[in-house]
């Protein structure tokens, strides 16, 4: 009965509205109900204009992503607590005004900012007349429910309403939701409400990633739209008031997988002094949890991640081997903004690359640096390494089983990229207790690292002359690159032996086609050192072009069809105009190329340095040229060296040719751990 | 409880009926968009070259033939050609021309056409709306215009420039919330849910406040006075020209010298015994509104305090020690009475 008399009362009063002709109709319905969600938050929603002046003054603000024009914000707490964007009030404004619905404006001091996701808490006068706002819970949402953004960039005194749908829930790694409601920077810091007016989240450009964005406002008129969930901001609502300004969390790890998705969560290097280190993981540790949340590849652990800030501590649980079984660790990692500066340290050996990138093979040493740490400590070529533990560092937490010993959880038998993870992560002067095996004798022997070298060692490492899998020769060869469709073959120099080989490509003077006779030079060295040499033609008989770039990137892919590239020891060397191109191709193989050598090629104005970090940092060999370049040479090195690379000298070989042996060496050591 | 069920009973009957009638007032969006379809025309002419679109849209304002559309390069031709919803294809002679709204009026040899109904009064924010237009010149041949949802966003006037020049139009408009800035789509019809004509979609401009593309329409009450004026053989008022930048040193403001594309308005001083020094401005001050609209610049201070007319109250806001004041400086004064002979303090 009561349920009758329920929807008798429904009826009537749907019919009483279809006879005002106001809200029967579905579209009168929605159009209503969008009216009173904006006017649930409307006393709330402020329009930031920027301070001119305030800013860095000029006219490049558009360019540089800075708001020329009056956009949004959502008053959080009438005492004059304001959102907005960081597009809005860059950081560094000292000032912005608000002006209230009413007309009446009031300067706004930025508080604190939440870096990552792009928004910043003003401070402005008491606003007695904000309404309360209500956050929409997070897990309530669902893409395809109503979405309405507010604003009042357009004019203060009436807000702006864009309707909407959310596209998704979990954008930027979880920093965002989605809607395709039509946000411009005039809504920028203005809410996204749902369909009953609470706050889903402050509309702000986040960048998105795939669309190789710089920032996030290109895509103001593409039916994408963001939004910073509210709840999300509530949380660190406290610290933003306070005066802090939260950056992004680094953990300080590197993840062995090369597939940043789908990869296992196997840690490959921990960073000296990151919050990592300093919480006790260790390579080989396998994430399985953050926060909680299962973790079952590297997405898992990026995604828990990501949204937190530096200052945050967090959970990570993770599976360890100890002396034959697995164990699980807890560790409380506190995330820091930055990463101390790296330094490369080595062991001083030169192990043999996989066949492939999933090998799993223990790596073995294939040549040790004279007189580096690992010729100190006695340990010979031919060895394969057994473990490798880290020495003098945090130890796990105390209330882990079986508390750790000094070189306990060793990493047993790495293989090569395992054992190049855990290097990296690792800087000069700190020890390691390193396991080597030749045949069934392990010895274990401390070992203190060193700084990386800067000039190329005089005894090259040995060529390999194992058998292997990949395609092999007894003697050194010379062959043509690519196929009919390729204009200038490039020729390549094959050292003889099988398995992966290092890489130089050479420019020399442009001249057009390869020519066999270039080869000859560089066939004794190649064999020596066991380097492939290719050697590119130049489609403009007088420069280097931009066209040749494309050709050398698709010799390297050829070459790898004959014999396997040694992925980490490729390097491109020129002289003169050669040189100036080795820069640029350098550029453009980015991390691909892990060295470069120039004779008489200054660093070219537009190169960017970047600074050295595992994986990408580089050697560089400068050398040649008259007393001016050699002048310009010693700024180039300094500036190089500084981004934290390794800075050597090239010197011409006394035929006037290309010094070939320095540089098949060179190219044979860019792997040294 | 029970003996009052018929009584109620009767009513819902009763309210079923007006319920149905109502029903029928509000017709469908389908309906509506076929509707406001019919008086949408498809308009061709010149252009194609230098990345001019040679087409755009129009609307049906009389059953004999009254097109109102944008004023356009499309419109500099020979032969002007309107495709109707149904197919035919009239040349169109052009009536004339508003400057100030942008406006063109053409005429077609017609008879019956199914003119758009204009609604009476101006919707407000968040109203749903259809457009339908020519955009992208998808609808070849004799097919329909295109027709896209969204609501009024925002009603407010225009501050929009094209290029580096500022659009003549500062009246009142409709800033939707979908994109209609799209070729073809300027002189297309914006509806309501009823299927009234709320306005028409405007020319590709941006927005000189935050620079963005706007998706926007003119009010049907601004283009019926357009239209109006065009047929009453006065569709051509004189442009008001830009009002010029105002001397602040009249007022007794220095403001530190204009360096940059975008110096700061800042306050370098203030000449004693001025409208300025009396009314509390003081060296260090950023001006950052006159008369409530905010200049982000020395040139925009001056320009909107040219455009107060002599005689009105000047009134200014400032920046000063993080606190916004304020400031009344009373009657503007003409150009070239200087409000005190005094020199600059220093």
């Amino acid at each position: 009965m009561s349920r009758l008399r329920g929807v008798l009362t429904f009826i009537v009063v749907a019919m009483l509205e279809g006879a005002r002709g106001v809200a029967a109709e579905p579209t009168h319905a929605e159009e209503a109900a969008f009216r009173a969600a904006v006017s649930q938050v409307a006393a709330a929603v402020v329009r930031i204009e920027p301070v001119a002046g305030a800013a860095v003054a000029g006219a490049a603000g558009e360019e540089a992503g800075v708001a020329s024009g009056p956009s949004t914000g959502l008053v959080i707490d009438p005492a004059g607590l304001v959102f907005a964007t960081s597009f809005a009030v860059p950081d560094t404004a000292r000032e912005a005004v608000v002006v209230l619905p009413d007309g009446r404006r009031v300067a706004a001091k930025p508080l604190g900012r939440d870096e990552p996701r792009g928004i910043v808490l003003l401070k402005t006068e008491a606003i007695p007349t904000a309404c309360a706002v209500e956050p929409a819970p997070r897990r309530s949402l669902l893409p395809g429910q109503w979405t309405i953004a507010v604003g009042r960039g357009w004019s203060a005194a009436e807000p702006s309403v864009a309707v909407g749908i959310l596209s998704a829930v979990d954008r930027g790694w979880g920093l965002a939701v989605q809607t395709d409601a039509a946000v411009s920077p005039m809504n920028y810091g203005g809410p996204l409400v749902d369909i009953a007016g609470r706050v889903i989240g402050i509309v702000a450009p986040l960048p998105a990633e795939p669309a190789q964005m710089m920032r996030g406002t290109e895509l103001y008129d593409a039916g994408i739209g963001f939004a910073v969930p509210l709840e999300d901001l509530l949380a660190v609502l406290p610290r933003l008031a306070a005066g802090e300004s939260l950056a992004g969390g680094i953990l300080g790890i590197g993840y062995r997988s090369r597939d940043a998705i789908n990869g296992d969560p196997v840690i490959a290097s921990v960073r000296q002094g990151s919050p990592a280190a300093r919480a006790g993981l260790r390579p080989g540790d396998r994430i399985v949890a953050v926060d909680g949340r299962p973790v079952r590849r590297v997405a898992d652990a990026r995604h828990a991640v990501a949204p937190r800030h530096a200052g945050d501590t967090i959970d990570v649980e993770v599976d360890r081997r100890r002396g034959g079984e697995t164990i699980r660790i807890a560790a409380r990692p506190s995330l820091t903004a930055t990463l101390p500066p790296w330094r490369r340290a080595i062991l001083g050996v030169v192990v043999a690359a996989g066949d492939d990138q999933e090998d799993d093979a223990p790596a073995r040493i294939d040549w040790v640096l004279p007189g580096g740490p690992a010729d100190r400590a006695g340990i010979a070529a031919g060895a394969s390494v057994a473990s490798i533990a880290l020495l003098g560092e945090a130890q796990p937490l105390a209330a882990q089983p079986g508390a750790a010993q000094p070189g306990d959880d060793a990493v047993e038998a790495p293989s090569a990229a395992a054992l190049a993870g855990v290097v990296a992560g690792l800087e000069p002067g700190q020890s390691v207790r390193l396991g080597v095996r030749r045949g069934d004798q392990v010895t274990t022997t401390d070992i203190v690292l060193d700084e990386m070298i800067q000039q190329v060692p005089d005894e090259p490492p040995p060529p390999r002359a194992v058998a292997g899998p990949g395609g092999g020769a007894d003697a050194v060869r010379v062959s043509r690159l690519g196929g009919a469709d390729v204009a200038l073959p490039p020729l390549v120099v094959i050292p003889p032996g099988r398995g992966p080989v290092p890489v130089l490509i050479w420019f020399g003077l442009p001249h057009g086609a390869a020519d066999e006779a270039e080869a000859a030079p560089w066939k004794a060295a190649a064999a020596a050192a066991g380097v492939a040499v290719i050697l590119p033609g130049s489609r403009e008989r007088r420069e280097w072009s931009a066209d040749d770039i494309g050709g050398v990137a698709r010799a390297i892919e050829s070459l790898n069809a004959l014999r396997p590239v040694d992925t980490t020891r490729v390097a491109v060397a020129g002289r003169g105009p050669g040189g100036a191109f080795a820069w640029l191709l350098a550029e453009r193989l980015g991390t691909g190329c892990r060295g470069v050598a120039v004779l008489d090629a200054p660093l070219p104005a537009r190169f960017t340095i970047t600074d050295a970090e595992p994986g990408t940092a580089k050697w560089m060999l400068l050398g040649g040229g008259d007393d001016a370049a050699a002048r310009r040479r010693a700024t180039d090195s300094d500036r190089l060296a500084r981004a934290g690379h390794a800075v050597g000298t090239l010197t011409e070989s006394a035929d006037g040719g290309p010094p070939t042996a320095l540089l098949c060496r060179w190219a044979a050591a860019l792997g040294l751990l | 409880m029970i003996a009052k069920m018929p009584l109620c009973a009767a009513a819902i009957v009763a309210l079923l009926a007006v319920r149905i009638g109502s029903a029928a007032d509000a017709p469908s969006p389908q309906l509506v968009a076929a509707t406001a379809a019919r008086s949408v025309v498809k308009i061709y002419g010149a252009g194609g070259v230098r990345g001019l679109e040679a087409y755009q849209s129009g609307i049906i304002l009389s059953p004999d033939g009254r097109i109102a559309t944008v004023m356009s390069t499309v419109l500099d031709s020979e032969g002007i050609d309107c495709v109707l919803d149904d197919g035919r294809r009239f040349e169109a002679t052009l009536v004339g021309v508003d400057l100030r709204r942008e406006l063109a009026v053409l005429s077609i040899d017609a008879t019956d056409l199914p003119a758009a109904v204009p609604a009476e009064e101006r919707a407000a924010a968040g109203t749903r709306v259809l457009a339908v237009s020519n955009l992208f010149g998808v609808a070849v041949g004799d097919e329909r215009a295109s027709v896209q949802r969204g609501v009024i966003a925002t009603v407010v006037p225009l501050e929009a420039r094209r290029g580096a020049a500022d659009a003549p139009y500062t009246g009142t408009v409709y800033v939707l919330d979908f994109t209609t800035n799209n070729p073809g789509s300027p002189g297309g019809a914006v509806v309501d849910s009823r299927g009234r004509l709320l306005g028409m979609i405007g020319k590709e401009l941006r927005s000189s406040a935050g620079g963005i593309w706007l998706n926007y329409a003119l009010p049907m009450d601004e283009v019926l006075a357009g239209c109006e004026a065009i047929a009453a053989g006065g569709g051509s008022p004189p442009l008001v020209a830009a009002a010029p930048p105002f001397d602040l040193g009249l007022l007794g403001i220095v403001l530190v010298p204009d360096l940059l594309d975008r110096t700061p308005p800042f306050v370098e001083a203030v000449l004693p015994g001025s409208a300025a020094t009396r009314a509390g401005l003081a060296s260090d001050d950023l001006l950052i509104a006159v008369g409530g609209r905010a200049v982000g610049s020395r040139t925009a201070a001056e320009r909107a305090v040219g455009a107060i007319p002599a005689g009105d109250p000047v009134q200014l806001s400032v920046i000063r020690d993080g606190t916004v004041v304020d400031c009344d400086l009373g009657p503007r004064p003409a150009a070239a009475e200087r409000s005190t002979p005094q020199e600059a303090a220093p």
